[in-house]
């Protein structure tokens, strides 16, 4: 609630001022209310991740982290989102490009299908890919007599991770494209220039902000994701494990100092990514705000 | 280059915005696409400059066929209604923009764009803006920055979309002699857009009127505004009155009055008189052929005084323009009874649909 100071006579301005203003009772109230929820909802597990992962001393911290196990799964989902991101990116550009710059038909189709991965539990997500790729699914007999493994293997991994991960950056860009419409793209191409040029001169560079903002928070899902990766990982240890389920086995072996201590780099990666939105919407709002 | 454009149709799903548009325009000519809005004008000059594709009909620039040819081998110059600068560049960049995407055995070296971009910048006048961003700047500014940047690729075709309608009147009036100024200095075939016939008028060589996707009229610009061939044209290039009547042995009767017509055909029947505000006498006698009206309001407008009236059989309002001078001599007032002599009258053949009034004749009254 913000009040606006207008140079009203002093007569008035105490009233005008009241009107605007809730009572001090029900503002004070729900600032409590909304402090007592982030300390109990945020600050409060941040503060036993930490705790839990420290309380065995620094050596114990680092043993847990630097264990042949967890450094496998930390390669793995590093590998995943390595793999995950940038073609997400590629498919998101595309998808952004057609859907905000041409009309054809089954548009509102790709918008939906887009959304899929959002709406569908990532466990139902992790299963698609069990009944299509597996042993018992549609097209595992045929992957194994050609000898290609996708299921409980890393491919099925990478594969479950992009689906997941697939609305990130396309989300982010259809708004902001359409706003902006195609008047740009045109004045470059009536200026000669060949879609690849307009493309790179003048499309990519409009969207930069909005385009790092979807890698951004596409990353954090990459890493985190768990559900789907579940399904079809079949938790081979130093193999087809990935960060936040080799939190799950650590955890459910009664080894929580470890497991804390693994899940701890998990929320750091959480903070940055945090942070880095943050710099990323004031830098938005920056440019934003310098047009008229 | 001279553009020529033949039977061309263009229809956006069930709606058809060109029906049958043929038009040539002279090499250096200055023309006005003049209609309302939904006309079709704006797609007729992004058919001529290749952002959309014709259904029908073809399109040749200096006699050559040009139908297929891509926009980015057409040689055009377009400057968009919201000017379309690309925000993140700046000034310079922006103008530099065609000399620099050319294929690299035709790409100028740096100091020839260097020194282009800013012979430019001169010619429109804001060269001491060449580091600031599209954001930055004031419309009128933005306005001739996108010209600037239309003209570097040194088109063979200038084409602009309403290049004045998101300009304040002041700015817009300049800026458009400013226009004038730079076409006869370059003498580039240049085609406009606009929905504001004083703009069309005195802007340019010659005026293309189009109403719902059809051409109306074409001519100079006193010819469409003294010799309107439409009734259409005839509403649109300015304010009319219009009385309902007959037309019989060399009389135009009025409600209760006759008017003697002198010269033009004679078509007996009804018909409707269109006359322009400023074409009306105000009497307080009367005279022959008048109408008897009461004064209902008065409005100086700068040097003009526009005076509604009512007419005393009821059938509606009449507007009139008088200098300020001789409105100063009558001295009317408001709730005065007077009566309005039409000086001239233009009538169109009233059965006919809009397309062939060509027949349309022209009574003076006595």
């Amino acid at each position: 609630m913000t009040t606006i100071a207008f140079p009203t006579p002093i007569g008035r301005s105490h009233a005008a001022a009241r009107t605007n203003r809730d009572p001090a009772l029900v503002r004070w109230l729900l600032i409590a209310l909304a402090l007592v929820f982030l300390i109990g909802f945020l600050f409060l597990p941040l503060a036993v991740i930490f705790t839990q992962a420290l309380s065995k001393g620094w050596a114990a911290y680092a043993a847990a982290l630097t264990e042949p196990n967890a450094i496998s799964a930390m390669r793995l989902t590093v590998l995943a989102a390595a793999v995950a991101v940038p073609l997400n990116l590629v498919f998101g550009i595309a998808a952004a490009w057609v859907i905000a710059k041409f009309e054809f038909p089954g548009k509102s189709l790709l918008i939906t299908l887009i959304d899929l991965p959002f709406s569908v539990s990532p466990v139902v997500s992790g299963l698609i890919y069990v009944l299509l790729f597996g042993l018992q699914g549609w097209l595992g007999p045929w992957l194994h007599e050609h000898d290609i493994r996708l299921i409980f293997a890393v491919p099925g991994i990478v594969l479950a991770t992009i689906f997941v991960t697939f609305p990130f950056v396309a989300r982010e860009l259809i708004p902001l494209m359409q706003a902006q419409g195609k008047e740009e793209e045109e004045a470059a191409i009536v200026l000669g220039a060949s879609g690849w040029q307009t493309f790179w001169r003048v499309t990519l560079p409009n969207v930069k902000w909005g385009l790092l903002y979807g890698v951004i928070l596409c990353n954090a899902r990459a890493m985190g994701e768990f559900g789907a990766v579940s399904v079809v990982s079949g938790h081979i240890r130093g193999m087809t494990n990935t960060v936040p389920l080799h939190v799950e086995i650590l955890y459910n072996e009664y080894n929580s100092t470890a497991a804390f201590a693994v899940a701890s780099v998990l929320t750091l990666l959480a903070l940055v990514t945090l942070a880095a939105k943050s710099i990323l919407e004031w830098r938005i709002k920056l440019q934003t705000e310098k047009r008229p | 280059m001279s553009i020529e454009i033949k039977n061309v149709e263009k229809s956006f799903g069930r709606f058809k915005a060109l029906k049958n548009i043929s038009l040539d325009i002279a090499g250096g000519e200055l023309v006005a696409l003049l209609g309302p809005s939904g006309c079709g004008k704006t797609t007729l000059l992004r058919i001529i400059a290749g952002l959309e594709a014709p259904d029908a009909g073809s399109i040749l620039f200096h006699g050559e066929d040009a139908t297929h040819r891509h926009v980015r081998d057409r040689q055009v110059g377009f400057v968009f209604q919201h000017y379309a600068l690309f925000r993140h560049m700046t000034v310079f960049e922006n103008v530099a923009f065609g000399l620099r995407v050319r294929p690299r055995r035709k790409r100028p070296p740096e100091s020839v764009v260097r020194q282009k971009v800013h012979d430019l910048l001169n010619l429109v006048q804001l060269d001491w803006l060449a580091e600031r961003y599209p954001d930055q700047l004031s419309g009128g500014q933005r306005q001739r920055i996108a010209l600037a940047r239309a003209l570097a690729v040194e088109p063979q075709v200038l084409l602009l979309d309403e290049p004045f309608g998101a300009l304040d009147a002041k700015v817009r009036k300049d800026l458009r002699r400013w226009l004038r100024r730079l076409h006869d200095e370059l003498h580039v075939t240049s085609v406009f857009v606009t929905h504001d016939q004083e703009e069309a008028l005195e802007v340019a060589d010659r005026v293309v009127v189009l109403n719902e996707g059809r051409i109306e009229q074409i001519g100079a610009p006193h010819e469409v505004y003294d010799h309107p061939a439409t009734p259409f044209v005839y509403q649109f290039l300015g304010d009319v009155n219009l009385f309902h009547g007959r037309v019989h042995d060399g009389h135009a009767r009025i409600g209760e009055t006759e008017v003697e017509l002198a010269g033009g055909p004679d078509h007996p029947g009804s018909a409707v008189f269109y006359v322009r505000p400023h074409e009306i006498e105000i009497l307080r006698d009367r005279g022959t052929g008048t109408i008897a009206a009461k004064i209902s309001d008065i409005r100086p407008l700068g040097a003009t005084v526009r005076i509604e009236l009512e007419r005393t059989d009821g059938r509606g309002l009449v507007e009139v323009e008088l200098t300020r001078d001789r409105f100063a001599n009558k001295g009317f007032l408001h709730g005065e009874s007077v009566y309005l002599q039409p000086k001239r009258l233009r009538t169109f053949d009233h059965n006919s649909t809009l397309e062939n009034t060509i027949g349309s004749g022209q009574f003076i009254a006595s």
